[in-house]
């Protein structure tokens, strides 16, 4: 079990902020975002846009496995704009 | 106050009050040097023809905070003179004129604090998660920095 946190855009397309979501403990990025779009349908516009922030480390959309460990926070980020 | 004390420090903070020039500046002043430089983002009033009413900046905050302290990191590792750096963000809404970001860097001459400051803003908007809304009129937009490798520079 993982918490998901949104942001920005994302928060507005799944329309909330933070959520647990149960996921293979080993699982590609790829893969984990496509769990997420099940869930928020409306996501999956943003999909060339966005990338995770998996224990507050960047992974892009893509092959990486991740090995995920209960309570893990993973992030979806949006382009930035700090500044 | 004992001068022997003035170890380099790093000062982030993220906040949704309205930002002080003055607090950020003298966090970096020491003794020890010559220089202090600034930089100090401000919200414009208008993008492409439409008017800016005022913007909204949300953080992932934990990720921020670490993120800016790599990025000290980073400027004293290029720029071992450096000595104190400070970088306020505003969260929440920024009214037009008021300043969203203050950075100040110190070091004992002009050079490095000067190098270190545009190297703190560039790669800020290029790494740390914060997101800036635009309020127009009658409409918003999630802005996006050409920084930002992930962006979709076509939209």
């Amino acid at each position: 079990q993982v918490v998901v946190l949104y942001f920005a855009r994302s928060a507005e397309l799944a329309g909330l902020r933070s959520e647990t979501i149960s996921v293979p403990r080993q699982i590609t990025s790829l893969q984990l975002w496509e769990e997420i779009v099940k869930i928020h349908p409306r996501l999956a516009v943003i999909r060339d846009q966005v990338v995770f922030a998996v224990q507050q480390e960047y992974v892009l959309l893509g092959d990486q496995l991740l090995v995920l460990h209960p309570g893990d926070e993973v992030a979806i980020i949006p382009p930035i704009s700090g500044g | 106050m004992d001068e022997s004390e003035d170890v380099p420090k790093d000062f982030i903070k993220l906040k949704s009050e309205k930002l002080s020039v003055e607090e950020v500046s003298e966090l970096v002043v020491s003794p020890y040097c010559g220089a202090v430089s600034l930089f100090i983002g401000t919200t414009r009033n208008n993008f492409e023809g439409k008017k800016v009413i005022h913007l909204e900046y949300e953080a992932y905050t934990s990720m921020a905070e670490t993120e800016i302290k790599k990025i000290c990191r980073d400027v004293r590792q290029k720029w071992p003179s450096v000595k104190h750096v400070a970088v306020h963000h505003r969260l929440g809404l920024v009214p037009i004129t008021e300043a969203s970001v203050i950075i100040a860097v110190s070091s004992p001459h002009r050079a490095e604090s000067l190098e270190a400051v545009r190297y703190c803003i560039n790669t800020l908007k290029a790494s740390v998660p914060i997101w800036k809304k635009e309020i127009y009129e009658d409409e918003y937009s999630w802005k996006e920095n050409k920084e930002c490798f992930w962006a979709n520079s076509e939209k």
